[in-house]
């Protein structure tokens, strides 16, 4: 007989890894089912790899021969926690009521005080640091002591100041001390080629592993999943899977299933697992795709210009300039906050554009080095009819599954945030001090958000408030495309809230045999 | 072809643009089977796309633009191969560099580049160098060094001799504490 967990969680990254761990630890059998492989994180990322190491001058994303980070559906145990910035934000208030507040958009059905606890609780768990800033629309949480600010980040707050801005310590899922058996950050300032001491966040060492301790989790990797079966009762009853190396075929099957796959990937297992969509009588799945949008103003601070280079690169940015203009007056709805200085110092695409040939333009790129700063704007989109997910069945991916189609089209609205936040950003580095490099003109799309929104109305959302499809009473979706709106903070501290928060329900639920 | 255009802007500059951590090598999509070390070295190796004639006057015009100072030069950066390796996998690049080539033999009237002294190089690359300055260009000739300085410094500053020694960067030191910044700015 073929075990039959309860709970088969499918995706392995924030939300998965969350929700698997704590399953588990409320007594549940849960399988984890990952597209990717299980992957060393002390020993297989190029963390501290130079460019100069590779003829093309790239820095991979696995060391040479180690698997992992193939595909969107086959990343590994870890998912994008993995190489994350592990910035974490609690929404507040505003960004769960966006349509209450300015009109546009979408309210979530649930408040800041429904998942305060879990935020808390998240916390609590696997650490984050940030300093108490007693703001309104970021609201503080239980916090590790703050990484100081960098000379760029002073210089820039001087600038914001003059213009009656503050900045703040970036939060993040970051140890600064020793704490929970891992060691605090030594500020090697590699983050995203994946942290090798676990001081930063990732699902697999931090929630997965101790996890395994309570005889309740297992792990399934380099399982990609093709499928959510239902049964003839109208309830789902496992996933099939195809192997990512042999390609052969497998089942894992379950009394519940959730799938995890980062937003994008979760919308497309859905649409290949029933014709019209699974889960899918609002006819809403995969509307409403509302990603994050960035804005970018390359610069360098005059202050920094032609000082001695220090070992200052930290763990990236180090501080943030949180939104401000959700109390001011302006043509759109909604609003932006700012990331800056996380570029590293490997990458110097720049130099390129620096004026000059021979000697003199040498001195330029060594002077400049010091002083180069990306400033980072993040907006916030409002759902439209012309941004949505589906299937590109023309194009098949290395499993021979239809890819994941991304349609995204930017309103006005859209539109006048981006001017605006690159207005402001320009005239924040200008009032710091600084000589611009470039100015972006077009959004980039960056944290993908939307596409089977979280509503209490089943005619027009696709899960409740507890991530519960609303068509399929065991079937469950978590991660960012349950955002109803997306804010203009970083989402990924708010999945893993969601994810402690119905996790926890379906512990209660399965108690009672509800589930 | 905006596509390639960004590939080339982005190489080198990942981090830069880390809103796109995925992005830069996917769309580079030259990550497969180029593992391997370039060592920088003074002798030109032999060029695997460009003939060696004009490989020279590649090797001769990225050291002009990045010349040996109290740090080494493109050449000893091994920043030549590092061109030689991207043009080879690039076509757009190819018809820049190839028009740019046969440009480049009629301003030298069919003596190589590499043999001319310096103030002739110069006269012809720094009124190039000034144009490219100045805004976008078209002629042949500025594009062709447009594309040549990019390539160069794309190489050099990723070498260890342009990152390592003249940038001064180390890379991963394992810090105890951070080192706030104490500065009056
Ligand atoms: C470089 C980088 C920096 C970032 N920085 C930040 C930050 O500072 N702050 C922040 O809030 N967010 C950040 N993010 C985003 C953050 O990583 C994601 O929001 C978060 O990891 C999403 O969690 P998830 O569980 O939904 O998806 P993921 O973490 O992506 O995990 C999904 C997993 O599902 C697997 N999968 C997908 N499809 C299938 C399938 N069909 N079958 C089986 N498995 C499948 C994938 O392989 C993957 O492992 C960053 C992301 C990147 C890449
Ligand atoms: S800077 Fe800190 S968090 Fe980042 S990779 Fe290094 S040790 Fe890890």
């Amino acid at each position: 007989m073929a075990t039959v967990y309860d709970v088969v969680v499918v995706g392995s990254g924030a939300s998965g890894g969350t929700l698997a761990a704590h399953l588990a630890r409320a007594g549940a059998h849960v399988a984890i089912v990952e597209g990717g492989p299980k992957i060393n994180t002390r020993t297989d990322f190029p963390t501290h790899s130079m460019p100069w190491e590779f003829a093309n001058r790239q820095i991979p994303k696995m060391k040479p021969g180690k698997p992992g980070m193939e595909s969107e559906r086959a990343r590994g145990l870890g998912g994008k926690t993995l190489t994350w910035n592990a910035v974490a934000w609690r929404f507040g208030q505003r960004d769960f009521k966006g349509k209450t507040f300015d009109g546009g958009g979408e309210d979530w059905p649930i408040d800041y005080a429904d998942l305060a606890p879990y935020y808390e609780r998240i916390e609590r768990e696997i650490g984050v640091c940030g300093n108490y800033d007693g703001l309104k629309d970021l609201p503080d949480g239980v916090f590790l002591p703050p990484a100081p600010y960098k000379c760029s980040d002073k210089l820039i707050d001087k600038g914001a100041r003059k213009l009656g801005l503050k900045t703040i310590h970036v939060r993040k899922a970051t140890l600064t001390q020793a704490k929970f058996g891992r060691p605090g950050c030594h500020y090697c300032g590699n983050c995203m080629a994946g942290c090798d001491v676990v001081a930063k966040y990732n699902s697999y060492d931090v929630h997965l592993l101790p996890a395994m301790k309570t005889g309740k989790l297992e792990m399934i990797p380099n399982a990609v999943v093709r499928e959510v079966m239902m049964g003839g009762d109208g309830r789902a009853r496992g996933v099939k899977f195809i192997h990512r190396e042999t390609k052969a075929e497998g089942e894992v099957l379950g009394k519940a299933v959730a799938v995890c796959c980062a937003c994008v990937q979760s919308v497309a297992l859905l649409q290949m697992s029933a014709k019209g969509g699974l889960a899918n009588s609002s006819g809403q799945l995969g509307k409403h795709f509302i990603p994050h949008f960035t804005g970018g103003v390359e610069a360098f601070l005059d202050g920094l210009v032609g000082t001695p280079l220090k070992d200052d690169e930290g763990f990236l940015d180090h501080a943030y300039l949180p939104s401000f203009m959700h109390e001011r007056k302006r043509d759109y709805v909604r609003s932006f906050g700012a990331q800056f200085g996380y570029q590293n110092r490997r990458g110097i695409g720049w130099a390129r554009e620096t004026p000059g040939m021979g000697a003199g333009y040498k001195k330029a790129v060594k002077d400049q080095y010091p002083a180069f700063v990306v400033f980072s704007p993040y907006g916030e989109m409002v759902p439209n009819a012309k941004s949505y997910i589906d299937l590109d069945h023309g194009k098949l991916d290395q499993y021979g599954l239809p890819s994941a189609r991304r349609q995204v089209t930017w309103m006005a609205n859209d539109w006048k945030i981006f001017k605006d936040m690159q207005n402001w950003s320009k005239e924040i580095m200008l009032a710091a001090g600084a000589k611009i490099q470039k100015v972006w003109d077009e959004p980039r799309t960056n944290h993908e958000l939307g596409g089977a929104r979280m509503g209490k109305d089943a005619r027009t959302s696709v899960v409740n408030p507890y991530c519960q499809t609303h068509d399929v009473k065991n079937l469950f979706v978590l991660d960012g495309s349950v955002f109803p709106s997306a804010s203009e903070k970083n989402p990924t501290h708010t999945m893993m809230a969601l994810a402690a928060r119905t996790a926890e329900h379906m512990a209660a639920r399965a108690k009672k045999g509800e589930l | 072809m905006a596509e390639r255009r960004d590939a080339l802007k982005i190489i080198g500059s990942i981090s830069a643009t880390c809103a796109f951590p995925f992005a830069a090598d996917e769309l580079y999509a030259q990550h497969e089977g180029t593992h391997g070390a370039v060592s920088g070295q003074a002798a030109l190796p032999e060029p695997a796309y460009f003939s060696k004639a004009d490989f020279a006057t590649i090797a001769a015009m990225a050291e002009r633009i990045i010349p040996a100072t109290d740090t080494p030069g493109a050449g000893a950066a091994g920043v030549p191969a590092y061109i030689d390796f991207v043009v080879g996998r690039n076509p757009a690049q190819q018809k820049v560099f190839s028009a740019g080539l046969a440009w480049m033999k009629k301003q030298t009237k069919g003596r190589a580049f590499a043999e001319l002294g310096e103030k002739e190089q110069l006269a012809i690359l720094e009124p190039l160098c000034a144009r490219c300055d100045a805004g976008p260009v078209k002629g042949t000739g500025e594009r062709f060094f447009r594309a040549v300085k990019a390539l160069t410094s794309d190489g050099y500053w990723t070498s260890k001799a342009g990152m390592g020694e003249t940038l001064g960067f180390k890379g991963n030191a394992i810090l105890g504490a951070y080192p706030e910044c104490l500065h009056e700015h």
